[in-house]
């Protein structure tokens, strides 16, 4: 599962680092760490992902189609 | 049940509650049925004929939000220039991207007085704005905030020692209006400690006087602000906000930006966090005195208050709406916005808005999932946001500590506010 994290959109809610720290980490701004990035999910974290997909209010984590 | 059955049942519980007609799309009948099931129920078909400011809303406040959120997709009101509010989050995080089309530049204010300075970076766009934000955030990023929590939780206790013996307390006055404004003037301006008092005192008239006399207070701290910059440039650098503000940006103009919208910087910082978070430490607590389950439930499970903090954020909403301006003709769901027009971002809305949130009428401090606008969205993200969290889950740490037994006085009922911004101008508790 990969999920992209569209830095035109994330705006610093640090949501999902404060829902599923497992998958998501900020930088030093509270902005999302791989902002701009498509991130590959570790089996076993899909439901993490998605919760952080669920509850950034900037829709910026968006899931990839392999 | 399949997902459309219980689209189906909550509408159909919706229509029985609210007495209008259920369903997303409506027929003309129907969006008439439903105008005139709010003028029967206040008096002002408050989708078509809205005003930010009508007491009923004030009145009304949750009510209303959920039947616009509902019914409305865009609200219209033709108060002086007139403006239109988007209710729906999908709609409100639309809006609140596109800054091109939606732009900060001509301020927040629906119907804004003539000559008022434009506060920066809140009533810009980027670059300029993402100049600023670039500068401003590493400060305001959870990190930076973090080491504050020691001097807010002996803050908190310091006014929690004032009232604690004398078993009841004016939550607002006490204890609400003076923690944020202590939060921000200590750690993050270092301002003198000998100036706080009157700093937090003028923010705290500034909000609650008679409205004619605010713009005196606020008039006040403007004045400090400016002076405390001019001071502070001057001083060796400590390496906080402060300087970097003094310091300026630089514009995509290649000039740095003029002291004037230094000033507007730190004044548009001050203003943000204090009286919103306020309001949404009265609400957590009229809840918490009222919900006896959920009060107990945190002092038992300390551990669950970050997550009851960002339900209590969800659902009181201290930034009712703010603005934007056309900047090009848009139609916008069946409506014509004009250039030059202004669109309210319906955050308090958007945060109760069964699409996005299950059940939003409820308050479950339990829940995981708790999408919200009360931050607003887009890059104008409220900058104090980490700053607030922290301060609302320090007061309730230490006040359920030390206070774990609490309710509303008998007798009383707070008194709330509401235009752009909704304040609790009140709320007596007893212990």
């Amino acid at each position: 599962m990969k999920v992209k994290i569209d830095e035109t959109r994330c705006s610093g809610h640090g949501r999902c680092y404060v829902l599923a720290p497992e998958v998501y980490q900020l930088d030093d701004n509270g902005y999302n760490a791989e902002a701009g990035s498509t991130i590959e999910i570790e089996p076993g974290l899909e439901k993490k992902a998605m919760v952080g997909v669920k509850n950034c209010p900037e829709a910026a984590i968006i899931p990839v189609e392999d | 049940m399949s997902q459309q059955e219980v689209a189906a049942a909550k509408g159909s519980a919706e229509a029985a509650l609210t007495g209008a007609p259920a369903g997303a799309g409506q027929q003309p009948e129907q969006a008439q049925q439903a105008a005139h099931a709010d003028h029967a129920r206040w008096g002002r078909d408050m989708c078509n004929d809205f005003d930010i400011d009508d007491p009923r809303f004030n009145e009304h406040f949750f009510e209303m939000l959920d039947h616009m959120v509902r019914h409305c997709p865009v609200v219209r009101s033709n108060v002086g220039s007139g403006y239109w509010m988007v209710t729906r989050q999908a709609d409100v995080r639309r809006v609140g991207q596109d800054w091109q089309t939606f732009s900060s530049a001509k301020g927040y204010q629906p119907n804004r007085p003539e000559g008022l300075p434009y506060l920066y970076p809140e009533e810009s766009d980027p670059p300029v704005h993402t100049a600023w934000r670039r500068a401003l955030n590493p400060h305001m990023s959870p990190r930076a905030v973090a080491p504050y929590a020691e001097t807010i939780r002996n803050d908190v206790n310091t006014l929690i020692d004032r009232f604690i013996d004398r078993g009841e307390c004016e939550f607002v006055s006490d204890f609400g209006a003076k923690l944020p404004g202590w939060a921000f003037f200590k750690n993050v301006l270092g301002v003198p400690i000998d100036d706080l008092d009157m700093l937090v005192d003028s923010v705290e008239r500034g909000t609650f006087d008679p409205p004619p006399e605010r713009p005196g207070h606020f008039a006040r701290i403007f004045e400090y602000l400016g002076n405390y910059l001019a001071r502070r440039r001057d001083e060796p650098p400590r390496g906080d906000m402060v300087d970097t503000i003094a310091a300026g940006v630089e514009y995509p103009d290649g000039e740095m930006a003029p002291w004037d919208h230094r000033v507007s910087v730190l004044v548009d910082l001050t203003f943000g966090g204090i009286a919103t978070t306020t309001y949404v430490m009265a609400g957590a607590m009229q809840h918490l005195a009222t919900n006896h389950g959920d009060r107990d439930y945190l002092v038992d499970n300390p551990d669950m208050i970050p997550r009851a903090i960002e339900e209590f954020v969800r659902v009181f909403p201290p930034v009712v709406a703010l603005g934007r301006t056309c900047t090009r003709d848009v139609e916008f769901e069946g409506k014509e916005f004009k250039e030059g027009e202004m669109v309210l971002l319906g955050y308090s809305a958007a945060s109760r808005d069964p699409r996005v949130v299950e059940d939003p009428q409820t308050i479950d401090i339990t829940r995981e999932s708790v999408l919200h606008s009360a931050f607003g969205v887009g890059p104008h993200r409220c900058i104090g946001s980490n700053l607030a969290r922290l301060e609302l889950t320090v007061t309730l740490e230490e006040w359920l500590k030390r206070i774990p037994d609490f309710g509303m006085k008998p007798g009383t009922k707070p008194i709330t506010e509401t235009g752009i911004l909704r304040s609790m101008k009140d709320l007596y508790l007893v212990f």
